[in-house]
C-alpha cells in the first residue's frame, strides 16, 4: 500500500461495495489519501509483527503487490532481498488464515524470458523461462503463492503485466525513455508493450472480485519501439551496437537512470505479451494504448526541486 | 519574507530551457533523417506498415504478381494459407506481401529467423516465428497468416506441410487455404492462386484431425500448381527447375 500502485489499488478497492474491511502493510506511507483502510508501517524481515498483523485481520483475499522492480525504487541486490522477504512474510502469515479464499499476486511479463527462439508474444500458457534478473523474482513470487494456495486450498490468480508507466510510477523504463537522449539498438529495435497504472490497478481490484485463478497479462494494445518513442517524444536518438550498451548504462545510471538487465533485455528483444484473454479473466481490456501511454509518459510535467523560501528549523 | 522571483524560479528555468530548446533541435534534425527511412510504427506484432508498403513497391519493379482466389479468404476472421515454396525463393515472404496488396489487410508469415539483424528486419515485414503457439496466437487475433510447404527444388511439387503449424489452425478454430504460386523467370509474371478452404477427409476428436488436414491441403496445392501449368519458354530450359517463385 505504501507504492504508487498499492495505494493506487487500495484506493480502488475502497470504492468496491464488496469490499468489507481492508488491511494494508508495506514499509512506506501510503502515497494517497485513504479513508476506510487501515495501514501498517511494517518491515519485510519483521515476520512476526507482520504474521501477527495479518492473522488478526483474517482476510478472505490477499493482494500481493509488493514487488520491486530493480532500480525503481532499490538498486537489483537490495530489490530481491526486500521482494523475497516481502513474499515470504506476507504469503506465509496468509496461509495462516483460516478464512483466506483466494491470493492474487503482481508478476509481469519478463517471466516469459526473451531466450533465443521464445514466442514473439507469448500468452499465459507460454512456458515461464525468465531471461533476467527481475524475471527470476517474479517467477519466485508466483511460484511461493502457488505452492501456499495449493497446500491450503485456495484460488491464486498472478497479475502478469508490462511495464508499467504513470505520473508518479518509479519506472527505470520510463526514466531512460524520458532522458534527453534515448539509447535503441540499431540492429534490433525491437518492440515493446507497456501498461498505464490506472489499468493494471483496476486488473487487480477485478481479479479480486472474480477470485481469479490463474495468471492473467496485463498490456496495452500495440506496440512501439524505442526509436519510435524518442521521435514521438523529441528526444535525441542514440544508435547502440553491443559493447556501447554497456557503456550507456553506465552513463544513464551517472544521470540517475540507472538501466537495469531487464530494461536492456526488452531493448535488444523485445517485450510483448499477449493480452487476449483480459476481456475474458478480468471483463475489461485496456482503453489506452501502449503509444498513447508513452506519449502520457513525455507530457507528465518533470518533478523540479525547490528550495524552501524561508528556514523555519 | 516575500520573494519576487518564486514564480519565475519555478516556470522558467534558464538552463533547463536552453537545454530543452538544444535538445529538441537536435531531436527534430535527427528525426527529419530517420523519417526518410520510415515511420518506424509497428503493430501488436512488431509489423511496420510502411516498411511492408516499400516492400510492395520495390518487389513490383521485378514482379507483376496476379492473385486469383484473394475473395475466398475472409474479411476479418483470421485464415492460415499454406502455400507451395521453392528453397531459397522467400515464397511465404512474397506470398504475404502480394495477399495484403489484394486483401488490404495485415498478412503475416511464418518462418521468421531470431537472431539479429535478420530477424527483427523480418519481423517488421509481419515474420512470425516458426512455433506452433506463436502462429495460434496470431491465428487467434483473428490475422491471415501465410505458412510454406516444406521447400521442394522443382516448381511444380510441393512439399510435406507441416502438421503442427496446421494444428494451430484446428486448435484455434480458423480456415485453412491451400495457395499455388508460380513465375516465371524470363519474365515479371507470378502468380498466387487461393483455392477454396481445405477441410480434413472425416471428423476426428483427437491429433490425427491435424495429420490428415495437412495431408488434404498437400492435395490440394498440388491439384492447383497442376492447374496453373507451367511457365512454358520453348526451349530446353524447360526441363530445368528453374521458374517458380523468386527462382529466377
Amino acid at each position: 500500500m505504501g507504492g504508487d500502485l498499492g495505494s493506487r489499488v487500495a484506493v480502488l478497492l475502497e470504492r468496491e461495495p464488496w469490499v468489507g474491511q481492508l488491511a494494508g502493510v508495506d514499509i512506506d506511507p501510503p502515497r494517497r489519501r485513504l479513508h476506510r483502510a487501515s495501514f501498517e508501517l511494517v518491515t519485510a524481515t519483521d515476520h512476526d509483527r507482520i504474521v501477527d498483523i495479518v492473522t488478526t485481520f483474517d482476510p478472505h483475499i490477499v493482494v500481493h503487490i509488493a514487488v520491486w522492480e530493480p532500480f525503481s525504487r532499490a538498486n537489483p541486490d537490495k530489490a530481491r532481498q526486500l521482494t523475497d522477504d516481502a513474499a515470504t512474510s506476507i504469503l506465509g502469515a496468509a496461509a495462516e488464515c483460516p478464512s483466506l479464499e483466494s491470493i492474487i499476486v503482481r508478476s509481469g511479463v519478463e517471466i516469459y524470458g526473451r531466450a533465443r527462439g521464445s514466442p514473439t508474444r507469448p500468452d499465459e500458457d507460454a512456458t515461464v523461462d525468465p531471461t533476467s534478473d527481475y524475471g527470476r523474482m517474479l517467477a519466485g513470487v508466483e511460484t511461493t503463492a502457488a505452492a501456499i494456495a495449493r497446500r491450503v486450498g485456495v484460488t491464486f490468480g498472478a497479475i502478469r503485466m508490462g511495464t508499467v508507466l504513470g505520473p508518479h510510477v518509479p519506472s527505470p523504463l520510463g526514466r531512460m525513455l524520458r532522458m534527453p537522449a534515448v539509447p535503441f539498438s540499431v540492429l534490433a529495435d525491437p518492440p515493446f508493450a507497456v501498461v498505464e497504472d490506472i489499468e493494471v490497478a483496476r486488473a487487480f481490484v477485478a481479479a479480486a472480485e472474480r477470485r481469479l485463478a490463474q495468471p492473467v497479462n496485463v498490456v496495452a494494445n500495440g506496440a512501439i519501439t524505442a526509436l519510435q518513442a524518442a521521435r514521438r517524444g523529441r528526444r535525441i536518438p542514440i544508435p547502440l551496437v553491443g559493447p556501447d550498451w554497456e557503456i550507456a548504462r553506465r552513463i544513464s545510471g551517472l544521470f540517475g537512470a540507472p538501466i537495469p538487465d531487464h530494461v536492456i533485455e526488452a531493448m535488444h528483444r523485445g517485450r510483448l505479451a499477449d493480452n487476449a484473454r483480459m476481456e475474458e479473466l478480468v471483463g475489461f481490456r485496456p482503453t489506452t494504448s501502449t503509444v498513447e501511454v508513452v506519449d502520457k509518459l513525455y507530457e507528465w510535467p518533470t518533478v523540479v526541486r525547490i528550495p524552501a523560501r524561508e528556514e523555519v528549523a | 519574507m516575500s520573494d519576487d522571483t518564486y514564480e519565475a524560479r519555478v516556470i522558467t528555468l534558464p538552463v533547463e530551457r536552453a537545454t530543452t530548446a538544444a535538445r529538441q533541435t537536435a531531436a527534430t534534425a535527427a528525426a527529419r533523417q530517420v523519417a526518410a527511412v520510415g515511420a518506424w510504427s509497428v503493430d501488436d506484432w512488431g509489423r511496420d506498415p510502411y516498411l511492408v508498403d516499400a516492400t510492395i513497391r520495390l518487389g513490383a519493379l521485378r514482379w507483376r504478381t496476379v492473385v486469383g482466389g484473394a475473395e475466398r479468404l475472409p474479411v476479418r476472421a483470421g485464415a492460415l494459407i499454406v502455400v507451395n515454396a521453392r528453397r531459397y525463393a522467400l515464397t511465404p515472404i512474397f506470398t504475404a506481401l502480394a495477399l495484403t496488396q489484394a486483401t488490404d489487410r495485415p498478412v503475416r508469415f511464418v518462418g521468421r529467423p531470431d537472431i539479429a539483424p535478420v530477424g527483427p528486419f523480418v519481423r517488421r515485414l509481419g515474420g512470425l516465428l516458426d512455433r506452433p503457439d506463436e502462429v495460434a496466437g496470431a491465428l487467434r487475433a483473428g490475422e491471415l497468416v501465410v505458412m510454406g510447404a516444406h521447400p521442394e527444388l522443382h516448381p511444380r511439387r510441393v512439399g510435406r506441410v507441416d502438421h503442427r503449424l496446421v494444428g494451430a489452425a484446428v486448435a484455434t478454430q480458423v480456415a485453412v487455404f491451400p495457395a499455388a504460386t508460380a513465375s516465371s523467370p524470363l519474365s515479371r509474371s507470378a502468380r498466387v492462386e487461393v483455392g477454396a478452404v481445405a477441410r480434413p477427409g472425416r471428423r476426428r476428436r483427437g491429433p490425427l484431425i491435424e495429420l490428415e488436414l495437412a495431408d488434404a491441403v498437400e492435395e490440394r496445392i498440388q491439384r492447383l500448381l497442376d492447374q496453373l501449368g507451367g511457365a512454358q519458354t520453348g526451349t530446353p530450359l524447360d526441363w530445368l527447375p528453374l521458374s517458380g517463385m523468386g527462382g529466377g
